[in-house]
Formats: structure tokens, C-alpha cells, sequence
């Protein structure tokens, strides 16, 4: 009983996240006139007030819930990170400012957003084999329902059979695998893991556990959309409606590297008092690093020649991954704070860019990059921001986009010359993407086109989004200080017993 | 004596099936099938190792909650590709083709 008391007081972020999951689905089952507008209420009060226990979280530290799950600095940096994305996506991408949307049911999809901000919080946390295989199916499964949103729309319903059949054989085979390391350790708790690891295992084994590292992989590469397990990810963010794109590109890819690092530097790596280091059988940093270089090379190469704006996000997306997982990779202090760092950039300079492309398939019912030209003239401030956003991806100095790479590269750098090729790789790659960002600027403020379309008309409350955006992408750099320090308390990992 | 490396034969040929069938059946229902082999050739490791090998019962526990996740995904999947009958009339995969780039 006394365990019991002591997780749930523990657990009211994810308490307050279902009883309002419940609630949206009664209240928007009930008929009641004015449903919808509560279910947004709703939806937006429960996760203010998630994250408000979520931050009270701060410096609590332990496992809980039987050792199923763990309350840890980092883990409630990621509890903030991930209920705050969505609490911005609840805020921001309404039914009114979504031409796609319009005349769907809405109690589902607050439903449906508040089952993935529960399930991304339990992943993010998790710390056993069984708790994290069923928070990662639950996070995919409500997702693959979000993507079919429009269902009489086919972009939808096709891009929704792809993820959920890449999703159900990827986490299939991650489920293998982590089958295969339950027989291994003979335990399916992560910190059990690690102390079978750590103790060294016989030769013959050591085949065993490359397989296993390689089918865990599979999973965690499908949840943040890393080379070979992309594939979904293009279609995906093409066919669903904008809003659920958008919250797709940023929580579930967050809660997915949270799982990643848990995973590694719990289970796979050591720190005896000093710094990391990788258990001897097997060298993980190495293929996260390949995995890494794939990734960041296909997603840019491959949006080079894009003209959907989805889709060039989207391979945008799977190339930011690449940098993310450059954190991963450094196995330190520094490369998990460049984790967390590039994140909190990410969701806001991704976010921004996605508004800014709803608002305008709003006024002109096109997400097609060759409609784009003239947008300077017609919409100077929605430009403006959007170049704000364009420039933070790309990695310019005085944007947020820039600490995220700054953090990741230095956490590289700071590895030694054998990691080198590694940051030079890195960087050829931020000058690619610097090309295909500056080509959509280029089309909006200088290509002539669409002198007969009218001028742009976007109600006061997205314009304030946007400019909320655009600062949220510069202001922060004004209290580095602060954030610094904020990220460097939150590093600590639950070493576990 | 039937022991552990016969279970861990059957459900790795029952893994490489399911990826096979994945990979050549037109039909989404067939897919769906590959995915339940997938899913049922992990059941049979966590049983059989906790059976023969961890001496606990964390397996047999993962194994009930593995059931259930399929039970789920299948539901939703199925839905997906009625949706996509209705759609199309047809439960062929290469004809979902409209996305691509």
C-alpha cells in the first residue's frame, strides 16, 4: 500500500491526463450543445495542469510504481518538454484555423491528443522492457488513428495504412529482440540489465546481443524516424491533416529519443563514479553513429528536390533526427544536455514553420512550394516569420536553432579526433540543408508570382501565434544563463539499485 | 526431451515467416496475418525463457500484455483498411499509390 501511495504521488501529471481523457470522451459523447467548446477547455486546462505537476516533479528522484517506471531529472525535463508540446499544439491548431479539419468530429481529437501525451509521458519514463514495449505501442496505435483523422480522405487513409503496417512490423521486430534480452539477462528491468552487461558476458553471446541491439533499433528508429526505418515518415506527414503533422514532428520524435537515451545509458552503458563509458559486448555508440550519418545524409539529400512543403518538413524532420541523435551518440553529460537543448529548440522552430504553412493552405488551399512566390508582398509578416523559423532549422547564430546544433557538435567535438569525420559529416550536412531552406525563402520573398491573388487575411489570434513563434526562437538566447543551468540540472539519470 | 532451443526454433521460424509474409503479400489482411506471427514468435520466447531459463515470471507477464497490444493494433488496423476498402474497393496495398515524391 504504502509503494501505491508513494507512486501515485508521483504520477499526477498522467493521473490528471486520464481523468481528462475520460472526461472528453463522455462529455463529447453526451450531445451537450456546447461540447466542443468545453472538450478544448478541456483539453488545454488539463495539460496546463499537467505541467504544472510536472515541473513540481523537479528534483525528485526514484523508481517507481514497482520499478516499472522512474522519476528522474531527466525524465521530468521530458515530462515539461513533452506535456508542453502539446499543451502548444492544443492552443494553437484549432478547428477554426484548419481548413482540413473543418466539419470532423472534435472530442476525438482532443481524446486522441491526450491519449498520445499520456503514453509519450510513460515512455519517456519508462524503465522496464514490458512497460516500455506497451507505452510504445500505445503511443503508435493512437497515432496511427490520428493520421486517419480525415477518413473519407484517401491521402489520409493511405498514409495511415502505411504507418500503421511499418509501425506494427518495426515494433514487431523490436519486440523480439526485446524478447531475446529478457533470455539473455533473465530480467526485464533496465537497471537488471545493465548489472548482467556490466558483469561481462561469454563470447558466444556476444553475436546475441548485437542482434538484439539492431532489432531494439528497428522500434526506436521507426518512433523518431531514422535511416532504414524513414520510410513512413514522407507519406505520413503529407497525408495527415497539417495539425497532426506537426505534433507527430515534434512529441512522439521527442519521447522517442527520451526512451533512446534511457535505453543506452541506462541498460547499455556504465559510469562507475567517472565518466560513461559502453559495456564491453558491445560498442553502441559506433552504430548509432552510422545510423546517424544515414539518417541526417538521406533526410537532407532527399529534400533537396522536394516542392510539397509537407514533405520537404518532413524529410527536414528526418535529417534533424540525424543531429539529435548526435547527442545519443557523445554518451555524456554534455551530449545528453545537447539533447535536450536541440529539442526544446526543435518543437519551437518546427512548430512555427507548420503554422505558418496551415495558415497559408487556410488562405490558398495549397501546400505546394510553386504557389508559394509573391508571399512577401501579400503577407510580409507571416514571411518574416517563417524566415525566422527557415533560419533557426538551418542553424543561424542568433536563433535557438543555433544552440541546438552548437550543443550537439561541441558534445562531438569534446569526444576527440576519432569522432572528427563525424562532426565534419555533420556539418557538409547543416550546409545541404542551409540550400533547400534558403530555396523556400527565396520562392516566398523574391520570386514574382500570384500578382492577382489578394493580400493575405489572417485573424489577430494566429497572427499572435506566429509572432509568438518567431520570438519564442530568439528571446530565449536573451536568457542563456538561466536555460543553461536549467538543462544541466535536469541531466542527472536514476542510476538504479 | 523437448527444452528450450525448440521453442526458440519455432518462434524464430515463425519470426522469419511473418517478415516474409510481410514483405510478399499484396493483400493488407495478409500483412496483418505476417504481423500476428511476428507478434506470437516473441509470446513464445518470453514463455519459454521464463519457463526454462529466468526461473521468474516477468515473461509469462509480458507475454499477457504483448496479447493484448495485438489484439489493439489489429483492431485499429482493420479499421484502417475497411476504411480503405470503402475508399477503393480493393484490400491491395500496391494500389495505395497517390503518395510519393
Amino acid at each position: 500500500m504504502q509503494e501505491v501511495a508513494h507512486s501515485l504521488s508521483r504520477f499526477h501529471p498522467e493521473v490528471v491526463l486520464t481523468a481528462a481523457l475520460l472526461l472528453v470522451v463522455l462529455v463529447d459523447s453526451s450531445g451537450v450543445r456546447f461540447r466542443n467548446v468545453v472538450n478544448q477547455v478541456l483539453t488545454v486546462a488539463a495539460l496546463a495542469a499537467a505541467l504544472v505537476f510536472s515541473i513540481r516533479l523537479t528534483g525528485s528522484s526514484g523508481e517507481t510504481w514497482s520499478g516499472l517506471l522512474v522519476v528522474d531529472p531527466l525524465g521530468v525535463f521530458f515530462k515539461m518538454l513533452l506535456v508542453g508540446a502539446s499543451l502548444l499544439v492544443a492552443l494553437v491548431f484549432t478547428f477554426r484555423n484548419s481548413r482540413e479539419l473543418q466539419g470532423l468530429g472534435q472530442g476525438e481529437f482532443y481524446a486522441l491528443l491526450l491519449a498520445v501525451t499520456l503514453s509519450n509521458l510513460l515512455l519517456a519514463a519508462s524503465n522496464d522492457l514490458a512497460m516500455l514495449y506497451l507505452s510504445l505501442e500505445m503511443v503508435s496505435i493512437t497515432s496511427y488513428v490520428m493520421v486517419a483523422y480525415m477518413k473519407g480522405d484517401r491521402m489520409s487513409n493511405e498514409a495511415s495504412l502505411k504507418y500503421v503496417l511499418f509501425g506494427a512490423v518495426s515494433t514487431g521486430a523490436m519486440l523480439y529482440g526485446l524478447s531475446l534480452l529478457y533470455g539473455l539477462a533473465g530480467t526485464t528491468s533496465l537497471p537488471g540489465i545493465r548489472a548482467f552487461l556490466a558483469a561481462g558476458i561469454s563470447d558466444a553471446n556476444l553475436f546475441a546481443v548485437y542482434a538484439i541491439a539492431f532489432l531494439v533499433l528497428a522500434g526506436f528508429g521507426f518512433k523518431t524516424a531514422t535511416v532504414p526505418f524513414h520510410f513512413w515518415c514522407p507519406d505520413v506527414y503529407e497525408g495527415a491533416p497539417t495539425p497532426v503533422t506537426a505534433f507527430l514532428s515534434v512529441a512522439p520524435k521527442a519521447a522517442g529519443f527520451a526512451i533512446m537515451t534511457r535505453f543506452f545509458f541506462q541498460g547499455f552503458s556504465t559510469q562507475a563514479g567517472g565518466p560513461w563509458g559502453h559495456v564491453a559486448a558491445i560498442d553502441w555508440p559506433r552504430v548509432l553513429m552510422l545510423v546517424s550519418v544515414a539518417t541526417m545524409t538521406v533526410g537532407n539529400v532527399a529534400a533537396l528536390t522536394q516542392t510539397n512543403m509537407k514533405r520537404l518538413l518532413a524529410y527536414s524532420s528526418i535529417a534533424h533526427a540525424g543531429y539529435i541523435m548526435m547527442g545519443v551518440v557523445a554518451l555524456s553529460e554534455d551530449g545528453a544536455r545537447a539533447l535536450q537543448i536541440y529539442l526544446l529548440a526543435y518543437v519551437f522552430m518546427n512548430l512555427g514553420a507548420f503554422l505558418v504553412v496551415t495558415l497559408i493552405h487556410n488562405q490558398d488551399g495549397t501546400f505546394d512550394l510553386r504557389d508559394y512566390p509573391g508571399m512577401y508582398r501579400r503577407a510580409p509578416l507571416l514571411t518574416l516569420a517563417m524566415a525566422v523559423f527557415l533560419l533557426s532549422l538551418m542553424g543561424i547564430p542568433p536563433l535557438i536553432g543555433f544552440m541546438g546544433k552548437f550543443y550537439v557538435f561541441a558534445a562531438i567535438i569534446e569526444k576527440g579526433p576519432s569522432y572528427g569525420w563525424y562532426a565534419v559529416v555533420g556539418a557538409v550536412n547543416a550546409a545541404i540543408a542551409a540550400y533547400y531552406y534558403a530555396r523556400v525563402l527565396k520562392t516566398m520573398i523574391i520570386d514574382a508570382g500570384n500578382e492577382t491573388r489578394p493580400a493575405f487575411r489572417i485573424p489577430a489570434v494566429d497572427m499572435a501565434w506566429v509572432l509568438f513563434f518567431a520570438a519564442a526562437n530568439v528571446v530565449p538566447l536573451l536568457f542563456w544563463g538561466a536555460i543553461d543551468g536549467w538543462t544541466r540540472q535536469s541531466l542527472v539519470l536514476f542510476a538504479g539499485r | 526431451m523437448i527444452g528450450l532451443q525448440h521453442y526458440l526454433l519455432v518462434s524464430a521460424a515463425l519470426f522469419s515467416l511473418g517478415i516474409l509474409g510481410v514483405l510478399t503479400r499484396r493483400n493488407a489482411v495478409n500483412v496483418l496475418m505476417g504481423v500476428e506471427l511476428i507478434l506470437n514468435s516473441a509470446n513464445i520466447n518470453l514463455v519459454a525463457f521464463s519457463r526454462y531459463g529466468t526461473g521468474n515470471l516477468q515473461g509469462q507477464l509480458f507475454a499477457v500484455f504483448v496479447i493484448v497490444i495485438a489484439a489493439a493494433e489489429v483492431a485499429v488496423a482493420l479499421a484502417i483498411v475497411l476504411t480503405l476498402y470503402r475508399l477503393r474497393h480493393t484490400p491491395n496495398l500496391d494500389e495505395a499509390d497517390i503518395l510519393r515524391g
